[in-house]
């Protein structure tokens, strides 16, 4: 297997940790949903996530990370998930309103990879997606008819963190390292543009309003490139357990 | 709103009903089907609106008691 440029093998880090979390939280949340199709919707997606991650990690050891680091034996501070995952507080609203911008900045962000050793992974990896993204704006929907409000001061936090996951506007086809390496087929300036103009038009026309939504972050000098965020955040120490599965260890039969 | 599912396996099998999904909105209605009756690889999985179901014979009783009855 070829090497990739070491800014891809960061890119690629934070698409998987993304989705490691994003795993986790679908399946906390999966008892939590108003009606059991969401439940069973919430429950599946949690699977399929946590399958990306296998593949991804896969992919990643062969490109020098550690296993059992990449696997969770690492401190909080060192996953790079979006920071719209590292907690949930709240109802089954704010969790959609959460999870949503995180599944879909972390599938354009695959979707912008160009390599044909990845492809057929990729694309097997969007017919999941299609359904998880297709849900989400379905749900987004009909809260923002139920309530709107909620929605629209969740989104206000978690769409500038989710955009911090893409990365700064300033990475352009000039600026953008991954890019420029030939990693991805658009910077990530061109990413960005497609994701804000797909959030204004699912809302448009609704009573959520996304005026005040900051659509500048991240800012290029606050923005941590390894971990894609700004800010020191992180999931919690809990959270790493449980992703370790350690309790589990209790359970094994040898 | 009370959608009905309909589903075949292969190309060329008959379209049978397999059970409905109730939600807010056709998108939703399609999500719904899409996760819950996943035990299969359908080849062609479709929702109808219930009220966009055109009897023919077989009307079903009025279950509602109107007030006055």
């Amino acid at each position: 297997m070829s090497e990739w440029p070491e800014p891809a093998v960061d890119y690629v880090q934070a698409i998987s940790d993304t989705k490691l979390v994003l795993g986790h939280r679908y399946a906390e949340w999966s008892l939590s949903g108003p009606s059991l199709e969401d439940d069973i919707g919430g429950a599946s997606a949690a699977q399929e996530e946590i399958g990306h991650v296998r593949q991804l990690a896969r992919e990643l050891e062969s490109q020098g990370r550690d296993l059992d680091w990449l696997n969770g034996q690492r401190e909080p501070e060192a996953f790079s998930n979006a920071a719209c995952l590292d907690s949930i507080e709240g109802t089954w609203t704010e969790y959609v309103a959460s999870i949503a911008p995180a599944d879909r900045a972390a599938w354009y962000l695959l979707d912008a990879i160009d390599r044909d050793d990845l492809d057929g992974l990729i694309t097997k990896m969007g017919e999941d997606e299609y359904f998880h993204l297709e849900y989400h704006d379905a749900r987004l929907e009909t809260l923002a008819e139920d309530n709107p409000e909620t929605v629209q001061r969740t989104l206000e936090t978690t769409l500038p963190q989710a955009l911090a996951l893409i990365g700064p506007e300033a990475y352009d086809e000039d600026a953008d390292p991954v890019f420029e390496t030939g990693f991805t087929d658009r910077p990530i300036a061109k990413i960005r543009a497609a994701y804000i103009e797909h959030y204004r038009r699912l809302f448009d026309g609704t009573d959520v309003s996304l005026e005040n939504v900051d659509w500048d972050q991240p800012a290029l000098e606050d923005w941590d490139e390894t971990r894609r965020r700004t800010g020191s955040g992180s999931i919690s120490q809990t959270d790493v357990e449980q992703l370790r599965g350690e309790k589990n260890k209790l359970f094994t039969m040898n | 709103m009370k959608y009905e599912v309909f589903a075949r396996i292969n190309q060329g099998d008959d379209t049978t009903h397999i059970g409905n999904v109730t939600a807010q909105s056709d998108r939703l209605a399609k999500m719904y089907a899409y996760n819950t009756f996943d035990e299969e690889d359908w080849n062609y999985l479709t929702v109808v609106r219930e009220e966009n179901l055109l009897e023919v014979t077989g009307t079903q009783p009025k279950r509602e008691v109107a007030a006055g009855e």
